[in-house]
């Protein structure tokens, strides 16, 4: 800090930059009506009122103050999100560090690992982006959503911390013997038959891909360490974040074995090479076929995953547990059985509480990492709030314009663009491509089914299901739009998936065909230099004025600065 | 040297697809089968009644059409080949036999099948699902899918007789081109080489391109002016490279590396022919379909393999390579865009200099060659690096 | 008894001071701007000076088959 940073006058203009939400010249010149003040106070703006633009501080992402929502809201969100989240991102800590090692392992993770250090204090701020504008059941519901995510995360990267040899001067702990590391890509329910006595835990889903979403600024560093040993920029920057994290030893050792696959396109597959080398120590490679359609590759899907299993309990020398498989396989039926429920409640009614990002988030986070008991307790909490929305037939996005569905996939660090888009153009993102997959029942009646089903739900993962095994996966796209009653598509153009790049044209012809308004938004991932989140908006804002001719909700909204926000 | 015989006339026929051989094979009445990828294995594409042809997109320019369909952003191998497509030049195929093996000429196969492209009303396009693995659960796999998306489809639609006797005669065939092809390629490993890698590109290109029982006497004829052939007198080269890497069908890059000083004497890539032009050997109790699959499977060096042990022994069959065929350092290639290959490329980069000694000149280029300035001089400076450390190396020794 | 009262008076004062400063740090996102400008460049300064192993330097040696036969060679 300079001296002159201490003057009043810079002290000043520091303060009115941080605190003071200006007035506009329309607001100033408006007569004083106290009892509309004193509506505002107790209900919370008018949507069109709101001026949520505002309430940032420049180019920070920031608030000068967070959003009075009303006062129910608002101390909902106080009570209910803030201080309860932050109250459990303690307690969570102890709850999941198994004892007395908790504090200090997580205190060793913290300082040792960016993704960690730069990322975790600031997840209120993921909520409050997500959260942005919303009132009533739909910021309940999403909001629980947020916190389900949060408390896996920690139960995940405690897991991490107290297996971890180099938190551990280079030692072995006890549990380091007890984990499985698998690629993110790589599902969870493989590894039911030993979840009550290892743990399977995905090695970059939190380093990378959960940290990105809280805060973007940690990926930049990894993608650049990958592209230091002499990788090309141009391939899927996912994947190079994910092996960047070992160029940089950003990764926690705290498994002896790593499972692996090729989800979900050619780059994972190659990525595979750079991180063998890197953890080297056994690795399985467990390959889901391409053509997953065709009934003639699914023994073969079936067997390779046989072979994983065989792998496990040759390295650990536990065999095989087939109760533990159907208790956990049954237990996620319960979540599919509700996400069922939700995909029909946001395809029928009005009544959908969960805003697009929560959805998103939250349907990839879980269907990945399988069946745990925080996403039966958040099922819980949102059932009732939909229940609720239903029976009283609550509207939940009022000012709903266009129902949209957003394909392909997103980018990591502009999740929350639909909690911008509904907020400033009346845009609801209903569901979106990576929310569809893992669309499977397991069965649970023979070993047989059990591993048909297991096998035909790996095949149709995230990123994948859509993205591989012919065209007529991608092009689904119509008949999820007339299954959602959507009107719109957000397109996500992912400039490094060379899957969705390769079928560019075909798409642009049949919106023409069609007559859908499409939005293709380019983004890359996880890095937002390539296409910051403004031009993204940008890019919305343009279609909306000068093909919809329509009016911004909160012109506030439309043009701001937030490139250095997390 | 004196020149090669037929060399001119096969260079000739590298200029279009649908080349003069082809025709002559079409009037033949053999029904014409594109493919793009080593896991089709051509031998099934050229039982008797078919050809296969690998496609190829000679003499591109600018793939506007194509880049409108699959952005900028993709490999140009793959854009080129649907320009191609689009213009007209593959409407000779019959059929395409695909392979979703890398997503961009899955997806430029994918548009043979959703837009109509090829005039051809018989035409078709199928596609075949390949493993990752090289084990028995992936031979049978393939087998499976080699029989339902190949054979099947050649029979009812075309008739084509695929019994093991059909089968047989074709690897026969078959193996009699890679005899051929390996005994050329063989003067490579001389300590003076008998042949250029730019004539052995040509050939090697067209015997996958161009009917083979219309080559076949081309190539034995090559091969028996080969056993007599003598070097330069004076050497015409400074040093001896594998070149190594992604797609690679164009002979005039390889003449550009040649141009430089640096001999290749070796093609581990995509249409090169280590490996690809192993004989296949039908084992005790095999059928000739499981050969053909187990072959396929086992011979392939391409990093799609996920096996632990087969990533790590890739590394060290490209320094054999090297070795065997007494080259002073290895280019690696890369089609820009290309995924595989640049996580390939960045490995190799790193670890065939450091646990095998030799030198490596990494590149990344496009299918059409424009920036051919600064690979030359990317290459002369590889060639001098090489020069230098042999000339340190024999003061060191002396 | 008026002690008691006394006492909880006390403590239902410093609870509501607590909960005022909390709502406060809430309301004028106190936090975030903590984080923003004093703790995220102390740990990326951190983080940019930290000493990291290279691992470019890790063998790249050939590993045995890590599975059954079955699973990972051709007989």
């Amino acid at each position: 800090m300079k001296l002159s940073d201490l003057k009043p006058s810079a002290l000043k203009a520091t303060y009115r930059k941080l605190f003071v939400v200006e007035k506009s010249p329309s607001e100033k010149e408006k007569p004083k009506d106290l009892k509309k003040e004193l509506r505002d106070f107790w209900y919370g703006k008018p949507h069109e009122e709101r001026r949520l633009g505002d309430l940032y501080v420049e180019n920070t992402g920031l608030y000068k103050h967070r959003e009075w929502r009303g006062v129910k809201d608002t101390f909902y969100y106080f009570h209910m999100i803030w201080l309860y989240n932050y109250a459990h991102m303690v307690t969570d800590i102890l709850k999941y560090g198994e004892g007395m090692q908790a504090l200090p392992a997580f205190l060793k993770g913290t300082m040792r690992y960016r993704w960690m250090g730069q990322t975790y204090l600031t997840v209120m701020h993921w909520f409050d982006r997500g959260m942005e504008g919303m009132r009533g059941e739909a910021l309940r519901a999403s909001a629980w959503h947020y916190r389900g995510m949060t408390s896996e995360t920690i139960r995940q990267f405690m897991r991490m911390f107290i297996s971890d040899k180099k938190l551990s001067g280079g030692q072995e702990p006890e549990l380091w013997k007890k984990n499985i590391a698998h690629n993110e890509t790589v599902g969870g329910s493989i590894f039911y038959p030993w979840r009550d006595v290892l743990d399977d835990v995905p090695l970059e889903m939190i380093p990378y891909f959960v940290s990105v979403h809280v805060n973007n600024h940690t990926v930049l560093n990894y993608i650049d360490a990958a592209q230091s040993i002499g990788l090309p920029s141009d391939p899927c920057p996912m994947c190079q974040a994910e092996y960047g994290l070992f160029v940089l030893d950003d990764y926690p050792d705290y498994a002896p074995t790593m499972v692996t696959s090729n989800e979900a396109c050619d780059g994972s597959v190659a990525t595979s090479i750079l991180q063998d080398w890197f953890l080297n120590r056994p690795l399985y490679a467990m390959p889901q076929p391409m053509r997953y359609d065709d009934p003639l590759v699914q023994e073969h899907c079936q067997k390779e995953i046989e072979g994983c299993w065989k792998f496990i309990e040759e390295q650990y020398g536990i065999p095989f547990d087939w109760e533990q498989y159907v208790k956990y396989a049954r237990s996620f039926n319960k979540l599919t059985e509700f996400e069922w429920e939700k995909w029909d409640v946001a395809a029928n009614t009005e009544y959908y509480p969960i805003n697009g990002v929560a959805q998103a988030l939250y349907r990839i986070y879980y269907s990945q990492d399988g069946d745990r008991p925080i996403w039966h307790e958040i099922d819980d909490h949102v059932r009732r709030i939909m229940n609720k929305t239903v029976k009283n037939k609550i509207i939940t996005f009022p000012k709903t314009r266009h129902r949209a569905i957003a394909w392909s996939c997103a980018p990591l660090y502009y999740s929350n663009w639909c909690t911008w888009a509904y907020n400033c153009w009346g845009i609801n993102c209903v569901i979106n491509m990576d929310s569809l997959m893992f669309d499977q029942y397991l069965r649970t009646d023979t070993y047989e089914h059990a591993l048909e089903d297991l096998a035909w739900m790996n095949e149709k993962a995230p990123m994948r299901a859509m993205a591989v095994g012919g065209h007529e996966h991608i092009l689904s796209l119509w008949n999820y739009m007339e299954r959602f009653h959507c009107d719109m598509v957000i397109m996500y153009d992912q400039l490094q998936c060379k899957g969705m790049q390769g079928i560019h044209g075909v798409f642009e012809d049949e919106f023409r065909k069609r007559d859908i308004h499409a939005i293709w938004i380019p983004h890359a991932l996880p890095d937002k230099r390539t296409v910051s989140r403004k031009e993204i908006r940008q890019i919305i804002n343009d279609y909306m004025t000068t093909v919809m001719r329509e009016e911004p909700l909160d012109p506030t909204l439309v043009d701001f600065d937030d490139d250095a926000s997390w | 040297m004196k020149d090669l015989v037929h060399l001119f006339e096969l260079e000739d026929l590298l200029q279009e697809a649908n080349n003069e051989l082809v025709r002559k094979a079409k009037e033949d009445g053999k029904r014409i089968l594109g493919y793009t990828c080593y896991f089709m294995p051509e031998v099934l594409l050229d039982l008797p009644g078919c050809c296969g042809v690998r496609l190829r997109a000679p003499r591109s320019s600018s793939p506007d059409m194509a880049t409108y369909y699959m952005s900028n952003r993709t490999c140009m191998y793959g854009r080129c080949l649907l320009e191609r497509a689009l213009e007209g030049g593959y409407n000779f195929l019959d059929a395409q036999m695909a392979t979703e093996t890398c997503t961009v000429t899955c997806r430029f196969q994918e548009h043979l099948q959703l837009m109509d492209i090829i005039r051809n009303p018989d035409f078709f396009c199928e596609f075949t699902d390949v493993p990752f693995k090289k084990n028995d659960n992936s031979i049978d796999h393939f087998e499976k899918q080699l029989r339902a998306h190949v054979l099947e489809p050649l029979k009812e639609r075309f008739g084509i007789d695929t019994s093991d006797e059909a089968m047989r005669s074709a690897i026969e065939a078959h193996n009699e081109i890679c005899r051929l092809i390996t005994e050329i390629g063989s003067y490579r490993k001389l300590a003076e080489p008998t042949i250029t890698g730019t004539e052995f590109s040509i050939i090697q290109l067209a015997s996958l391109t161009c009917p083979k029982y219309l080559i076949v006497d081309k190539l034995r004829d090559i091969a028996e002016q080969l056993r007599t052939r003598k070097p330069d007198e004076k050497k015409t080269y400074r040093c001896k490279v594998v070149l190594s890497g992604s797609e690679e069908d164009d002979p005039n890059f390889v003449k550009l590396i040649e141009e430089c000083g640096a001999l290749v004497v070796a093609d581990r890539h995509c249409y090169g022919s280590i490996p690809g032009r192993e004989e296949i050997e039908i084992r005790a109790g095999e059928t000739p379909l499981r050969a053909i699959a187990r072959h396929y499977l086992e011979t392939s060096m391409c990093p799609r393999f996920m096996d632990q042990h087969i990533m790590r022994e890739r590394k060290e069959f490209l320094a054999n390579v090297a070795k065997e065929y007494h080259a002073d350092g290895i280019i690696v290639s890369q089609m820009k865009f290309c995924e595989y290959w640049s996580y390939e490329r960045t490995i190799d980069t790193l670890i065939l200099p450091r646990d095998y000694g030799i030198p490596v000149c990494s590149i990344e280029k496009e299918y059409v060659n424009n920036a051919v300035g600064q690979l030359r001089t990317r290459f002369q400076a590889f060639v001098e690096s090489i020069e230098l450390k042999q000339l340190t190396g024999k003061e060191a020794a002396k | 008894m008026k002690k008691l009262w006394k006492f909880l008076g006390k403590v239902l004062r410093v609870l509501a001071i607590v909960y005022a400063i909390l709502f406060a740090v809430f309301y004028f996102d106190l936090d975030g701007k903590f984080m923003y400008y004093i703790w995220e460049p102390m740990m990326v300064k951190r983080f940019d000076n930290m000493k990291r192993k290279d691992n470019t330097d890790m063998p790249y040696a050939k590993k045995d088959n890590v599975a059954s036969k079955e699973y990972t060679q051709i007989p």
